[in-house]
């Protein structure tokens, strides 16, 4: 295809809006079409929704206050971050071995979408967004893990993108340089993610170490499914050779990351349930006790896990399958985090007569809440896609791109 | 309630105080017939400024009890109710009702206009009306009902043929005087007969007083049926709940039902219903059988006092006996009758309710009577007679009317109250036709019948048998929405109300000032009353001359300057109780009696009683000193008192001259039914609370009582509708399963359950007691005995 | 400047919640039943009727507990949470972005969201209404009918708080979490 600079410096493809439609009318193709064009609609009418009726709309409560909108963030900021670090294996740390720079600007992209899709949902869970960019900076909050995560993140989109135009441009030495800061800015801000909720000594269930590492830990397993995903897609799950060779090495990875994690996941309950902690212990039992934690394993770990074990690694395409699975699991994961976070009220008497004791705090989404989320996703996909018509995703590069 | 939160959310302070400050007329209108399930609850809270602010007297008027307060009102809107810290009686505390108040005023279902009935009784079509009009509806009707000259007229002036009733309140006595004394009839109904009657007479009739409770200085209390935590009395709530939890005041509860006054007790008992005076006699038992009382005491001012010892003794009041009627283990009547006998300042709680059982009467004389036995009386730490200060009386100038019959609401009772009667027997004796004369006009003020006494079908067939109703009231109500005439008041903060006197340890007199004037086109009580008594006066007096012999009599050749001399000085003229406004004749009164130094006091403190300026401390930041201790009245009668054990006159009216028990008594409920309790909650008064939105937000609705293990095997849950049927009706409400009441009791809060459309928060929600409380009367007074139904529960 | 405080005799409390109505009246907080600054927590009492353990039915009136080492204070990322010159925890709803950290931080569920300004909004002990008038009372403890409150200033040892606190035995809420509550609940 035809490319040419965007504003003189960026190499795009020589596309018009029309070229957008053009593609092929595969089932597939036209299923994800409809998908997106569904998730779209639903980000609008959702968004609609909360712009008229204000805060309303969500279900979140005084006992509740983050809800299916934050889980959809962290989400896609998790996404984001291992898509930076996947597509870091390649272009930051050069395993040309594996050929993992056959995905690095793919994944570098996506991180880049996600992340936005992230800010786009978060926008409307926050009940003022401009007011936070301002005051970040006029008034930073210095001691709250909030701040820094946002700060970073910022920062990191920026790298993100920076790197991102360096790939495109060839120019792959300062690429890798801005690489590594953003994967680096990337891995700080995503373990201050973790520690929004680690640093919480009100809530037991998540105070101390945990969430920072297994964030940084889950963004490489989520990052690894996306790049099954995202290739599958590419390849219509007809790999050539090279790409089955770094899948495999990818799905080695994976193998070793779902063993890891299903350590942490099993010493974190295990040490929850026996530690007896109150607070702690109580919860544990009852995310024991809760569908979702299942979905959680089952779906993202067990279930992956099971067909890299017995496909050696080399069942690709299952594995493509196995990772949409797997990434429905890491939704419920996100979800589990910052809904069993709140599960304890803190005010356990009760404050009417008529009422039952507090127990757990219930929370289903309210409708606005999944069309914003779904619709978040739509953002994602037409990103993604408007990104691999616009820009080169695939080429291998394997030299430095001349000076200029 | 996310909906109810979303719909004010709008409201924010300034728009409500542009709104309710500057036009109130804009506020939606009850003008029935507008649609008016259309417009929102306008109400909302204001926060408070730190600019200028008027600082007006009031006098809660959210519950009988009588707190001071003062209002805060900025730029014409009342933006706060605090408590006033001179009053003795309220010691500067204003419970949740009373901080509410604000909302009660600014209700959006207010009655904002007079309304004149133009569709069916109880469909809510209303016209709005001018006040002339209304009144004029009053005195010669509409095409829809008859008025009271044509009412007067066909029953030849017999004035009985109207019937009243008023609610408890300041500007009640002024009612009384313009359909009782001025109008002329004697069939006034009012709460007392649906409340505390037989608590009243049973103590004033055996100590001589209902007394005041000394709870500062008591040391043991037995509260039986009296619930302070939730049904709210100063000052008795605020002391004792100071000292209870092993802090001097030892506390033990008898209730059916674990309240938040048991959760303050040293021990609760959860007494059968009904079944208290068992309790009463066993411990009499007890101190008689082991000589535990203050025998010279006794000796010295105890009517009957041998007569009955040897009644109690030979009757075998023992607590064995005692144990098997009430569920109260022997052993703790022994305990509780020893530990109460041996304390040095022990009171058996008088209480203040409606009478629950048949055996009231007879509960509270066993009751002051135990408290004579441990010689606790008229002194510290006991029940005290206290002082009144007197206020100059106002003398009404009442006309006789030879035409008037008597009261006619006795029949069975044995010491018929001739001012206030019975109102269950009032009623039903219309409704039965066997009351002498037709009674065909009912006049009613500030009343809700139809939630407040038993049995709401009759009440309503009694409303509709009427052939005019009046209601002057602040809210729609299920009874309004049986009236012909409905007249708008102003609310308790919008009106000067007569000063009023609060006798006991520590007397003083209050005076409710306006805070804000009258809004919509409300006024104050003692206008309408004088505006009808200048409406009616001359008329009625012409349907007088018609028929009144005596009258006839009297004025036989009188010149029309006679006679208008005549009418005039023989009270015809009915208006002549309001020739003075309420500000006038109260600064008139407090002025005789105590100077222009003390008008000054109450004007600007709302509270006056002598050397007030002396006496009054603040001590610390919650506590103010009203009088020095040696000037309290702890002790009044000296010699004087007397204690009626054997009050041998009233078996002539055929009630037990001594406290006895009879079998019948006895708590029994048939399997699988359940015998419905009623009571009170700290957030509600009656129904004219449950439109209030911000004690809605406490207390949401009412829902019926099942205890757990009952409601676990009938498979119902919180929250789960369900009917309550009793043999007169049937009411649905939410359960509330609940280990705080017995396996075959039930209870569930009264008020609630209104049926007018007018009310938008009340309109049924939750369900109406007095639907399915059955109406029966106990012996003596004929007042309500509330806890004698028993209903049938099941999930619906 | 005062470091004010609260000790509340938590034995008087009777449950009657006028202390939230009173609350909600002088600071205009909005109607709702969990749009609350202060309120009254409960717990049935345990047992079978009529063997019902009295002691377990107990009245805590709580709220705001004014941390010295307020953990909403700490994670606010735009410093809208913050001690003013009195040491009392308060909001400055023209900062506040709603991200509500401050409410899943917050160990004593304090804090709720006012849907006029869409920010946080909790106890202020009466600071920009009956204090800022010169008043020496919370609108809570001067309705309160059994007085279970007593505000003050606890670095004035003269202060009727610093002296209560000094004679009673007393304990804070979630002491443990090192807060260091300024609520006192006197024993």
């Amino acid at each position: 295809m035809e490319t040419k600079k965007f504003m003189g410096f960026l190499p795009v493809n020589a596309i018009s809006i029309k070229d957008l439609f053009a593609f092929e009318k595969s089932f597939v193709n036209l299923l994800a079409i409809a998908v997106t064009v569904v998730f779209l609609v639903m980000f609008v009418v959702g968004v609609g929704n909360y712009l008229l009726h204000g805060h309303h709309v969500f279900n979140v409560t005084r006992e509740h206050p983050w809800g299916l909108l934050i889980a959809t963030y962290v989400f896609f900021v998790v996404s984001s971050t291992g898509l930076c670090i996947v597509g870091s294996l390649g272009d930051v740390f050069k395993f040309e071995a594996l050929n993992y720079q056959l995905f690095s600007k793919r994944a570098i992209f996506g991180s880049i979408v996600t992340i936005l899709a992230g800010f786009a949902v978060i926008a409307f869970e926050i009940g003022h967004p401009v007011r936070m960019m301002i005051y970040n900076v006029v008034s930073p909050g210095l001691t709250s893990a909030i701040w820094w995560m946002g700060t970073l993140y910022g920062l990191y989109l920026t790298f993100m993108i920076i790197e991102f135009i360096f790939l495109l441009r060839h120019e792959m030495r300062r690429a890798q340089v801005f690489g590594f800061i953003g994967l680096a800015v990337g891995l700080a801000a995503h373990s201050n993610l973790g520690s929004v909720f680690g640093f919480l000594n009100a809530r037991p269930i998540s105070n101390g170490v945990y969430y920072p590492t297994y964030f940084i830990l889950t963004a490489f397993i989520t990052g690894i499914f996306i790049a099954f995903i995202m290739m599958g897609f590419r390849y219509k799950l007809d790999f050539p050779p090279e790409i089955k060779k770094m899948l495999t090495g990818l799905a080695k990875i994976q193998g070793f990351l779902l063993g890891a994690f299903l350590f942490f996941a099993g010493w974190k309950m295990l040490t929850d349930v026996y530690g007896g902690m109150p607070g702690r212990a109580d919860v544990a039992v009852h995310i024991f006790h809760s569908w979702t934690f299942w979905a959680e394993i089952v779906l993202a770990i067990l279930i992956p896990g099971l067909v890299i074990l017995l496909g050696q690694a080399k069942s690709h395409v299952l594995m493509f399958y196995a990772s949409l699975i797997g990434m429905v699991g890491v939704f419920f994961m996100r979800y589990n985090l910052v809904h069993d976070t709140q599960l304890k009220p803190l005010q356990m008497m009760k404050t009417t007569r008529y009422q039952l004791p507090p127990q757990w705090v219930e929370y289903v989404p309210s409708t606005t809440e999944i069309l914003i989320s779904l619709g978040g996703l739509g953002l994602a996909f037409v990103m993604y896609y408007i990104g691999t018509r616009l820009f080169d995703l695939d080429e291998s590069v394997t030299e430095e791109a001349p000076e200029r | 309630m996310r909906v109810e939160v979303s719909r004010r959310r709008f409201l924010q302070n300034t728009v409500a105080l542009s709104v309710v400050g500057g036009s109130a007329l804009s506020l939606g209108a009850l003008a029935a017939e507008s649609a008016h399930a259309g417009s929102l609850p306008e109400t909302t809270t204001t926060k408070t400024g730190t600019g200028s602010a008027e600082i007006i007297p009031t006098l809660c008027g959210m519950c009988v009890n009588k707190c001071a307060a003062f209002a805060r009102v900025e730029e014409g809107v009342l933006t706060k109710l605090d408590p006033n810290p001179y009053f003795p009686k309220s010691r500067n505390m204003l419970c949740p009702r009373g901080n509410s108040g604000i909302q009660t005023l600014y209700d959006p279902d207010r009655l904002k206009y007079p309304l004149i009935r133009i569709g069916e009784r109880g469909d809510g079509r209303y016209k709005r009306v001018t006040w002339e009009e209304a009144y004029d509806a009053i005195l010669n009707g509409t095409d829809k009902f008859k008025g009271l000259a044509q009412i007067l007229d066909e029953e030849k002036d017999n004035r009985a043929t109207i019937g009243y009733s008023n609610g408890e309140g300041l500007s009640k006595e002024g009612f009384e005087v313009l359909v009782g004394q001025k109008i002329g009839t004697p069939n006034y109904v009012d709460e007392i007969s649906i409340c505390l009657e037989t608590t009243l007479g049973g103590y004033v009739n055996t100590i001589g007083t209902y007394g005041e409770a000394d709870m500062n200085n008591a040391d043991y209390i037995i509260v039986a049926g009296a619930n302070r935590a939730e049904a709210i009395i100063t000052p008795d709530t605020m002391d004792m709940f100071k000292r209870t939890k092993k802090r001097g005041l030892t506390m033990i509860v008898l209730d059916p039902r674990f309240t938040n006054t048991a959760a303050k007790a040293d021990r609760w008992y959860a007494v059968n219903p009904g079944t208290d005076l068992a309790f009463v006699l066993a411990l009499t038992y007890v101190a008689f059988d082991e000589g535990l009382y203050d025998k010279e005491f006794c000796q010295k001012y105890m009517v009957g006092y041998a007569e009955y010892k040897a009644h109690i003794l030979s009757k075998k009041y023992t607590p064995e006996w005692a144990a098997k009627l009430t569920g109260i283990s022997a052993k703790e009547i022994y305990r509780t009758a020893r530990e109460f006998m041996k304390a040095r300042s022990p009171i058996y709680y008088q209480g203040r309710r409606s009478a629950f059982s048949p055996n009231d009467f007879q509960l509270r004389r066993a009751m002051a009577i135990y408290q004579g036995l441990s010689g606790n009386l008229d002194k510290k730490g006991g029940i005290i007679y206290g002082k009144k200060i007197k206020l100059p009386p106002e003398e009404v100038n009442a006309p006789m009317y030879a035409q008037a019959q008597t009261r006619f609401d006795r029949k069975g009772i044995a010491i018929p109250a001739d001012k206030t009667g019975s109102w269950i027997l009032f009623r039903n004796m219309i409704l039965e036709g066997t009351a002498p004369y037709p009674v065909r006009v009912m006049l009613m003020r500030k009343h809700n019948p139809m939630s407040g006494v038993p049995d709401t079908t009759k009440t309503e067939q009694l409303l509709r048998k009427m052939d005019l109703n009046v209601m002057i009231d602040i809210l729609p109500s299920d009874t309004a929405m049986f009236c012909d005439v409905i007249l708008p008041e102003a609310s308790y903060l919008e009106r000067t109300s007569p000063v009023a006197s609060f006798g006991g340890l520590e007397p003083a007199i209050v005076q409710r000032k306006a805070a804000v004037k009258p809004l919509y086109e409300c006024k104050t009580p003692e206008v309408i009353y004088k505006e009808l008594a200048e409406k009616l006066s001359e008329p009625l007096w012409k349907n007088t001359l018609k028929y009144d012999e005596d009258v006839q009599d009297d004025t036989k050749g009188m010149k029309p300057d006679a006679l208008k001399k005549y009418y005039k000085e023989n009270g015809f003229d009915l208006a002549d109780a309001w020739e003075k406004t309420v500000e006038e004749s109260n600064k008139e009164r407090v002025v005789k009696a105590f100077g222009e130094e003390a008008w000054k006091i109450l004007e600007e403190k709302g509270v006056y009683y002598p050397h007030m300026e002396a006496y009054h401390k603040q001590l610390d930041p919650n506590t103010y000193e009203y009088y020095p201790e040696d000037k309290k009245n702890y002790h009044v009668k000296g010699d004087k008192i007397k204690v009626v054990a054997n009050f041998t006159n009233l078996t002539k009216k055929g009630v037990d001259a001594m406290p006895t028990w009879h079998d019948d008594m006895a708590f029994h409920v048939p399997k699988g039914k359940f015998r419905l309790i009623t009571g009170r909650h700290a957030q509600f008064t009656q129904s004219g609370t449950t439109n209030n939105a911000m004690l809605r937000d406490l207390t949401p609705t009412n829902y019926v009582w099942i205890n757990s293990r009952v409601a676990a095997e009938r498979g119902i849950k919180f929250g789960d509708l369900v009917e309550v049927r009793s043999r007169i009706g049937a009411i649905r409400l939410q359960a509330y399963p609940t280990e705080s009441i017995a396996p075959n009791q039930t209870f569930l809060l009264h008020g609630f359950g209104g049926n007018s459309r007018g009310m938008e928060m009340a309109y049924g929600n939750g369900g109406n007691d007095a639907r399915i409380i059955e109406d029966h009367i106990e012996p003596v007074y004929g007042a309500a005995a509330m806890h004698l139904t028993d209903v049938e529960i099941r999930r619906v | 400047m005062a470091r004010y405080g609260m000790a509340l005799d938590y034995k008087n409390c009777i449950n009657c919640k006028a202390c939230e109505v009173a609350c909600k009246e002088e600071n205009g907080v909005l109607l709702g039943a969990d749009k609350h600054r202060i309120w009254v927590g409960a717990n049935a009492p345990s047992g079978e009727w009529p063997h019902l353990d009295i002691v377990s039915s107990t009245f805590m009136p709580s709220q705001c507990q004014h941390c010295e080492d307020a953990p909403c204070e700490e994670v606010c990322p735009t410093h809208a949470t913050y001690y003013d010159e009195n040491h009392v925890v308060r909001v400055n709803s023209d900062k506040c972005i709603l991200c509500s950290y401050c409410m899943n931080a917050c160990p004593y569920d304090a804090r709720y969201v006012d849907d006029r300004t869409v920010t946080v909004d909790k106890c202020t002990f009466c600071s920009d209404t009956r204090l800022a008038r010169g008043e020496t009372t919370t609108a809570c403890q001067n309705t309160c009918p059994t007085k279970v409150r007593t505000f003050g200033d606890l670095d004035d040892p003269e202060s009727e708080i610093s002296i209560l606190l000094k004679t009673r035995d007393h304990f804070s809420l979630k002491s443990h979490l090192g807060t260091h509550p300024k609520l006192y609940y006197l024993t």
